[in-house]
């Protein structure tokens, strides 16, 4: 049990720190969601399941998806604005 | 403030947060040696007390059930202040058509994922309604499910595109659910003092010990949360998801105060 925890910590401090290492933000966001998967897991391991359920559902998909969807929306926005049709926002 | 200054004051408060982050760390149980006293003391109380084998819904529900009632209208203000600040400019109209970048493809859904989401959604659902049901039973509880159930809308928009979410999922319907929810718990705390209890205290039947129906008035607020979480949640997703959506018409001027 202490090694498949000192791997799953290992994980957690590598995929938080690619997070940060990673600057294209589309990717970013992929990196994000991976780590909240290793977070989840790693609660898992801990015996705190709520916890992970919450982690899963929040950290792996609805904010992820949030920043996807945001980026999204600044995209499209300046691209109309570049090409001069449409009202940029 | 130049980086050479920045560094300089870092140094300075490292040196002067070292000594009492050495102590405290110092001092904390080894890792994973010792539950603590107040883990402890809910175990041996909880099955007696109110017929309930999960004791993160025991703590959230009902013995710290006010905590929870204040993080719930943070949910609701947090939630009511995007909306508001989202919608406000756009206005409550809708079109079934997102935006696109110029020049990229629009390729179709292919059927694979079309296949995979209808599915694998229902499922989701199916799961996250069980979460919800047996929150003083098994690991979750309200806001667990309430999450899972609204990221199997999201399986909608995957598997039949923009429209067909849209058309599913109803913005008066989220919000009725959102309040709702959110007065449902406010509800279960005053509720207890038309007969006379103290306010949010444990009047109904606690049921038995490991069965869906145990944990009395807490099955009531789980569900309060449930419907306040999953109306929530799809309100927040559907706001950002109008933030790409193609504009009616022109937008309306003199409304933009920025």
């Amino acid at each position: 049990m202490s090694a498949i925890l000192g791997v799953l910590l290992l994980l957690t401090a590598a995929s938080g720190t690619a997070v940060v290492l990673v600057r294209d933000p589309s990717r970013q966001i992929f990196v994000l969601a991976a780590n909240g998967i290793v977070l989840t897991i790693l609660f898992t391991a801990l015996q705190a399941p709520d916890v992970a359920l919450s982690e899963l559902a929040v950290g792996a998909v609805a904010v992820p998806l949030l920043f996807l969807v945001a980026l999204m929306a600044v995209r499209t926005g300046h691209r109309e604005e570049n090409s001069g049709e449409g009202d940029a926002r | 403030m130049s980086p050479r200054l920045r560094l300089a004051i870092l140094g300075l408060a490292l040196l002067a947060l070292l000594p009492g982050a050495a102590a405290t760390i110092g001092h904390l149980p080894d890792f994973g040696s010792t539950i603590a006293a107040y883990g402890e003391t809910i175990n041996a109380i909880a099955p007696g007390e109110r017929h309930v084998a999960n004791m993160v819904s025991f703590i959230n529900f009902d013995i710290r059930g006010l905590d929870t009632l204040g993080e719930e209208f943070m949910l609701l203000a947090a939630i009511t202040g995007t909306v508001v600040l989202l919608r406000g400019k756009r206005g409550e109209g809708n079109t079934d058509r997102a935006m696109r970048l110029h020049g990229r493809a629009m390729l179709p859904r292919s059927e694979a994922v079309q296949l995979a989401c209808r599915l694998t959604g229902p499922l989701l659902m199916m799961f996250g309604l069980y979460v919800v049901l047996h929150a003083t039973v098994t690991p979750g509880g309200g806001f667990q499910g309430g999450v899972i159930l609204a990221s199997g809308t999201m399986l909608a928009y995957l598997g039949e595109g923009y429209a067909g979410w849209r058309d599913a999922v109803r913005s008066h319907w989220l919000d009725a659910m959102e309040g709702g929810g959110a007065l449902l718990f406010a509800l279960c705390g005053l509720a207890p003092m038309l007969v006379g209890a103290a306010f949010m205290q444990n009047v109904l039947p606690y049921g038995t010990f490991k069965d869906v129906f145990s944990g009395g008035l807490m099955l009531v607020e789980n569900a309060g949360v449930a419907l306040a979480v999953c109306g929530g949640f799809t309100q927040l997703f559907l706001e950002f998801m109008e933030e790409t959506r193609v504009p009616d018409g022109p937008e309306e001027p003199g409304e933009d105060s920025a």
